[in-house]
C-alpha cells in the first residue's frame, strides 16, 4: 500500500521552512452567552499575541468550518473575519478547508504549502463551534443526515455513536481488551483535562467504575465513553522560519506527514479494528527523519477511546493489541512515560465539532513551544506526533512536529 | 432516484440482495457504483448474492437514534462481509434469546426477511445468525 512519498521541499535551515509561532484558545464547554464571531476574534487575537505578530501582518486566513450553522459558515466563507479583524485590502486570501475532524491536519498542509512556495507569508488558521449551546436533537439529526450514505446506510438507523461502537467492538475482539480497559482510556484523558483550564471537564474527575455504571448507548460503548458536544474556539499562526527568527528564539516545524483515506461509509471499511492508521504512520515516518521511538508525546483524535487505541498501535507507539492495557497502566497519563492527549482530548476537553482535532493539534504545538500551563507542560518536549481523523474515521492523518531552537539552525 | 438505487432497493423489496458485477472484469461491488472500481468500465450488471457471510462487527443501538427510528429501539446493526468478497451495513435480527447476546465478531450470518414491526419497509438488508 505504501508507495514512495514525495520529499519535503524545505528543511530546518531553509529560510522558507513553514513553522508554527503561536496558538490561541478559549475554554470549551457550554457558554450560551458567548457568540460565534466574538469567539473567533478572541482566539485570533490570542494567537496573534502569542506569535508576536501584529494583526495586519496576516496576509492569508484559512478557515476551519463550523457545523452548528450553515449561515455562520457562509459568513466565514464570504470573508466576514477579514472585516472583523481589520484586514480589508491587507488580506490576500480568505478561504475554507474542510475534511471533517481531520481538517486541522489538512489546513496545516495547505498553510505550509502556501508559505514554502511563497504564496503566503503569515497565515492565520482558526475555528469556532457552538455545539454546546445548540439543540442536541437537531445536531444529532444533522450528523446522521450528513456524511452517512443516504441510499445505502441511513435506512439502517446508524448513528455516530454506533459508528464508534462498531469500531470499538472490532478492536476489542481483535485485541482482547475488556470494557474496563477501554474505560481506562477515557479516565487517562480526564486526568489531563483536570490540568487544562480550557477543558470542558477541567473540574470533574472520572473513574472506571463511574463509566461502567453509566448506560449502554450503543453496545459496547457507554454514555460516559461518548464525547460531549461543546462550544469552543482555537487558532494558530504559521510563518517562514526566516520570519520566526526575528520574533522568537524557538518555533515548531513539520518534520513530515502521512495520510490514508480508507473509506467513505464505515460499511465499506475492510478492517474496522485497524482503519488507515498504520498506512498513514508508515508514510509519515518515511517522509520524516524520525519515527515513533523518537517522539516525546502524541495527540491522537479520540471521539471514542478505540479510535485512539487503534491510532496508537498503527503508529507503533505500543505493541499491536496492547494500547488499551497500556493506557490502563498509566503510561500515557500525567507523570507517565509517554503523555498522550494532554489537553484531555475530545472526550474530556469537549467535542467542538471540526475543532476537536484542532484543539489536539494546537496542544501539541503549545507543548513543543513550552507554553502549556506548568503542571501540564511535558519537560523537554522536542518531538510530537499529531493524529487526526474525519467523518466515519474515513481517514487517518499523521503529522510529525519538532521544536527548533534558533541556536540549532544558525 | 438513480437506476442503480432503484434496482438495488427493488431487489430488497423482492427479498433479494443484489450485487453489482462488472461485465468487463467480473469485479463485484456493493454498494452499487457508477463505474467499476477496478477497471472503470461502465458496463455493469447484477448478480444475486448467496446471502452467506460473516459479521465483521456489530452493535445494539439503545439510545439517541436518528429521527424516525425511536419506535425501533433497541436495534442491532452490523458490518457483514459476504462470501462474494463485498460487504455492507445491515440490520441484525434478535437471536433466539430475544436479544443480540448470541452475536460475535466473525460469526456466520445469513440474509433473511425483515421481521414484522416498525421499520420493516425500510430499504435495508436484514441478517440473522446462521
Amino acid at each position: 500500500m505504501t508507495s514512495a512519498q514525495p520529499k519535503l521541499s524545505t528543511d530546518a535551515r531553509s529560510p522558507n521552512d513553514p513553522v508554527f509561532i503561536g496558538v490561541g484558545e478559549i475554554p470549551s464547554g457550554r457558554y450560551p452567552n458567548r457568540t460565534f464571531m466574538g469567539d473567533l476574534v478572541e482566539v485570533a487575537s490570542r494567537a496573534l499575541a502569542d506569535s508576536g505578530l501584529k494583526h495586519d501582518e496576516i496576509d492569508t486566513i484559512v478557515l476551519i468550518p463550523c457545523l452548528h450553522s450553515f449561515a455562520d459558515q457562509a459568513d466565514l466563507i464570504f470573508s466576514r473575519l477579514v472585516e472583523e479583524l481589520g484586514l480589508s485590502k491587507a488580506a490576500k486570501s480568505n478561504f475554507m478547508v474542510h475534511s471533517g475532524g481531520s481538517t486541522s491536519d489538512n489546513a496545516v498542509r495547505i498553510a505550509a504549502g502556501l508559505i514554502a512556495s511563497g504564496h503566503a507569508k503569515n497565515v492565520l488558521v482558526l475555528q469556532a463551534e457552538r455545539w454546546g449551546s445548540a439543540d442536541l436533537t437537531e445536531m444529532v439529526t444533522m450528523l446522521t443526515m450528513n456524511g452517512i450514505p443516504k441510499e445505502w446506510e441511513q435506512p439502517s438507523g446508524i448513528t455516530f455513536n454506533a459508528i464508534g461502537a462498531l469500531i470499538t467492538q472490532r478492536y476489542m475482539a481483535e485485541s482482547g481488551s475488556t470494557p474496563e480497559d477501554m474505560a481506562s482510556v477515557c479516565v487517562a484523558f480526564r486526568k489531563w483535562a483536570n490540568l487544562n483550564p480550557n477543558a470542558m471537564y477541567r473540574d470533574k474527575t472520572l473513574t472506571i467504575e463511574e463509566i461502567m455504571a453509566s448506560k449502554l448507548v450503543s453496545d459496547p460503548v457507554r454514555a460516559k465513553e461518548c464525547p460531549m458536544l461543546a462550544d469552543g474556539a482555537a487558532a494558530f499562526v504559521m510563518t517562514t522560519a526566516e520570519n520566526a527568527k526575528r520574533k522568537s528564539d524557538s518555533w515548531v516545524r513539520i518534520a513530515g506527514s502521512g495520510g490514508c483515506v480508507s473509506h467513505y461509509s464505515l460499511g465499506q471499511e475492510l478492517e474496522a479494528g485497524q482503519l488507515g492508521w498504520k498506512i498513514a504512520a508508515d508514510r509519515a515516518y518515511e517522509h520524516s527523519a524520525w519515527g515513533a521511538k523518537d517522539a516525546d508525546f502524541a495527540q491522537i483524535y479520540d471521539s471514542y477511546a478505540a479510535v485512539t487505541t487503534i491510532g496508537a498501535e498503527g503508529m507503533g507507539l505500543c505493541p499491536p493489541g496492547e494500547a488499551a492495557r497500556w493506557f490502563r497502566s498509566g503510561a500515557t497519563s500525567p507523570g507517565g512515560k509517554f503523555p498522550m492527549n494532554t489537553n484531555g482530548g475530545l472526550l474530556s476537553a469537549g467535542h467542538t465539532g471540526v475543532g476537536g482535532g484542532l484543539a489536539l493539534l494546537i496542544e501539541g504545538v503549545r507543548q513543543l513551544l513550552g507554553r502549556a500551563e506548568k503542571p501540564r507542560q511535558i519537560q523537554n518536549a522536542r518531538r510530537g506526533i499529531i493524529g487526526g481523523s474525519g467523518g466515519s474515521y474515513m481517514d487517518a492523518q499523521v503529522l510529525l512536529l519538532e521544536r527548533i531552537e534558533k541556536g540549532d539552525v544558525q | 432516484m438513480s437506476d442503480i438505487v432503484k434496482t438495488f432497493q427493488g431487489g430488497l423489496t423482492d427479498g433479494k440482495l443484489l450485487i453489482q458485477s462488472c461485465n468487463a472484469c467480473k469485479n463485484k461491488m456493493l454498494y452499487p457504483r457508477h463505474r467499476c472500481t477496478k477497471c472503470h468500465s461502465n458496463d455493469l450488471g447484477w448478480v444475486e448474492a448467496s446471502g452467506k457471510g460473516t459479521l465483521h462487527s456489530y452493535t445494539v443501538v439503545r439510545g439517541i437514534p436518528p429521527a424516525g427510528f425511536e419506535a425501533e429501539l433497541p436495534y442491532g446493526l452490523g458490518i457483514v462481509k459476504l462470501e462474494e468478497g463485498v460487504q455492507l451495513m445491515a440490520r441484525l435480527k434478535p437471536g433466539t434469546s430475544g436479544d443480540w447476546s448470541q452475536y460475535a465478531c466473525d460469526a456466520p450470518v445469513t440474509f433473511g426477511k425483515p421481521p414484522q414491526g416498525p421499520g420493516a419497509d425500510r430499504a435495508v438488508a436484514w441478517f440473522e445468525l446462521a
